[in-house]
């Protein structure tokens, strides 16, 4: 059973309407309708260890939310969780609830490699495919089985990717020649090249200079026309920049086990966590003023 | 025991609020010599007062230029950023204030010589009073960081509108009954009006320092009314903070 019968499926689909707003703020704006995530209780284990613990949030369609916290603090784990790439690690595990479109997305009939293919990632570093800029976006479609028009997801897909007239001249040659910052929107087109509706970004800018930076916000800002995008950043200025909403990540420190768990603290529009924040740990953290 | 990561900009944040601190304080004292310049008819304390503006300017000058490169410079969130943005504010309302201490004594030197009655001079006193206790209650209310101070300013505000309407009554008063000229009257006239206008500047502090402090502003008279108009016709102008 792939994603879209399980959507069709009433035995799976939880209805919207009991989506509770948990954390402060999260009733900011949102339509129900539109919401892509809904993860309540959300606690994400490696083995006995809870590395996050009780989140709960609503991402909404179309919009770019960033997830902000210091180091530990689980927003990258968070973001995993968001297309299963935990899966990958044998000893993770999810607890509490993630629906995706009102299905639950760690039901044991949904088929992870659907999950990804609809909920794309970009990496922190650049990782292109040793191979052609061609094969790199085409990547995607082929695995997935298709085989005519590939021309056509190609160029649409650099061109979304604001690549297109950079590599048009060349997408035979190697990828590994691009910069750092081409081979980071080689890394975004090919996501797009597989239709995804979510884009999970996991410090997408981290290893680019500000220029390629700034080029790859104004690509998000792009994409949100079509694609709802998650971003993971240390970088609170670019969260401040690129997102409509962001998320503040702490940790715990338990004093027995100096286990450190991260938590979600607060969850509200950009503008007002890094203008007035609610809870006084976010404001010492946006302020440099740790406790 | 709290860790400083920006320890350095958090100092350079301080600095700003002293300054404004010592700004307030020569406004502070600025307005009973004009007062004393006045009542005394003393035009050479008039002068001193007229001549020592060139400081604050200076200092509110500087006051400006370290916000500015601090926004530059530092990219200020949350509290730090709203401590900016109202120095920035309550600088040009400091400066302000000082600058109708100078009016005041300006006019010391247009109506140089007449003769006040002791129920002028009681009211000139009094006004002058109250502007100096809303000018050092409204900077008491920015350095201790208290929305219960700054809350407390336009009800003290009153006080002061009272005393000008009751100067304004006497003068027209004097003058019916020949003891002003009517240029005479017209000078003092402004000069209550000095003194009210320095309660008014007091206030628009106040409600800079419960921004700073709560993060919401008070909504004066005319926004809730624009606002409500717009409600009522449907008409937008949406409230942008909670457009999303």
């Amino acid at each position: 059973m792939n994603a879209e019968e399980i959507a069709t499926d009433d035995s799976v689909v939880t209805d919207m309407a009991d989506a509770v707003p948990a954390t402060t703020g999260q009733d900011r704006g949102f339509v129900a309708e539109d919401i892509v995530f809904d993860a309540s209780d959300l606690s994400v284990y490696y083995g006995d260890f809870r590395a996050v613990r009780d989140v709960n949030m609503l991402i909404q369609r179309k919009e770019i939310t960033a997830l902000i916290g210091p180091s530990g603090c689980g927003k990258s784990t968070v973001l995993r969780s968001f297309n299963r790439m935990n899966d990958l690690i044998p000893t993770a595990r999810v607890e509490g609830n993630l629906l995706y479109r009102g299905v639950d997305l760690y039901d044991p009939r949904v088929d992870p490699v659907e999950v990804r293919r609809r909920i794309g990632m970009v990496f922190q570093k650049p990782n292109p495919f040793p191979k052609s800029i061609y094969d790199n976006v085409a990547y995607g479609p082929r695995v997935a089985g298709r085989k005519k028009g590939l021309d056509d997801v190609v160029e649409s897909s650099l061109k979304k990717a604001a690549l297109w007239d950079e590599v048009k001249d060349r997408l035979q040659e190697s990828a590994i020649g691009m910069s750092g910052g081409q081979q980071q929107r080689l890394s975004i087109a090919r996501a797009i090249a597989s239709d995804p509706e979510v884009l999970l970004m996991d410090e997408p800018c981290s290893a680019l200079d500000p220029i390629a930076t700034a080029r790859i916000e104004e690509l998000m800002a792009e994409l949100k026309d079509e694609y709802t995008i998650l971003i993971v950043t240390h970088n609170m200025q670019q969260a401040a920049r690129v997102s409509d909403r962001t998320a503040f990540f702490s940790v715990e420190v338990d004093e027995t086990s100096d286990r450190r768990t991260g938590l979600l603290v607060e969850y509200t529009t950009t503008e007002k966590l890094f203008s007035n924040p609610d809870d006084e740990r976010t404001e010492n953290y946006i302020t440099g003023r740790f406790g | 025991m709290q860790n400083e990561l920006r320890g350095n900009f958090h100092e350079d944040l301080d600095a700003v609020r002293d300054t404004i601190v010592t700004l307030a304080a020569h406004v502070t004292e600025a307005i009973p010599r004009a007062t004393d310049a006045l009542i005394n008819n003393d035009l050479e304390m008039a002068q001193d007062v007229i001549a020592h503006d060139d400081e604050l300017d200076l200092l509110s000058l500087q006051i400006e230029e370290r916000c500015y490169a601090l926004i530059a410079l530092q990219q200020p969130m949350a509290i730090d950023m709203r401590s900016i943005v109202t120095a920035m504010k309550i600088n040009g309302e400091y400066e302000r204030s000082g600058d109708l201490a100078v009016n005041i004594c300006k006019g010391v030197r247009r109506i140089y010589g007449i003769a006040l009655s002791p129920t002028l001079r009681g009211l000139i006193t009094s006004m002058g009073d109250e502007a100096v206790r809303l000018t050092r209650v409204s900077v008491d209310a920015y350095a201790e960081g208290s929305s219960g101070l700054a809350a407390a300013l336009p009800d003290m505000d009153d006080r002061l509108d009272d005393l000008q309407v009751d100067f304004i009554q006497e003068i027209f008063a004097a003058h019916a009954r020949g003891e002003l000229k009517l240029e005479e009257t017209v000078q003092l006239a402004l000069i209550a009006r000095f003194y009210e206008r320095i309660g008014d500047h007091a206030v628009n502090i106040g409600e800079r320092v419960m921004y700073m402090v709560t993060g919401e502003s008070p909504e004066s008279a005319g926004a809730a009314r624009a606002r409500a108009a717009a409600h009522e016709t449907e008409d937008v102008a949406p409230d942008v903070s909670e457009a999303e």
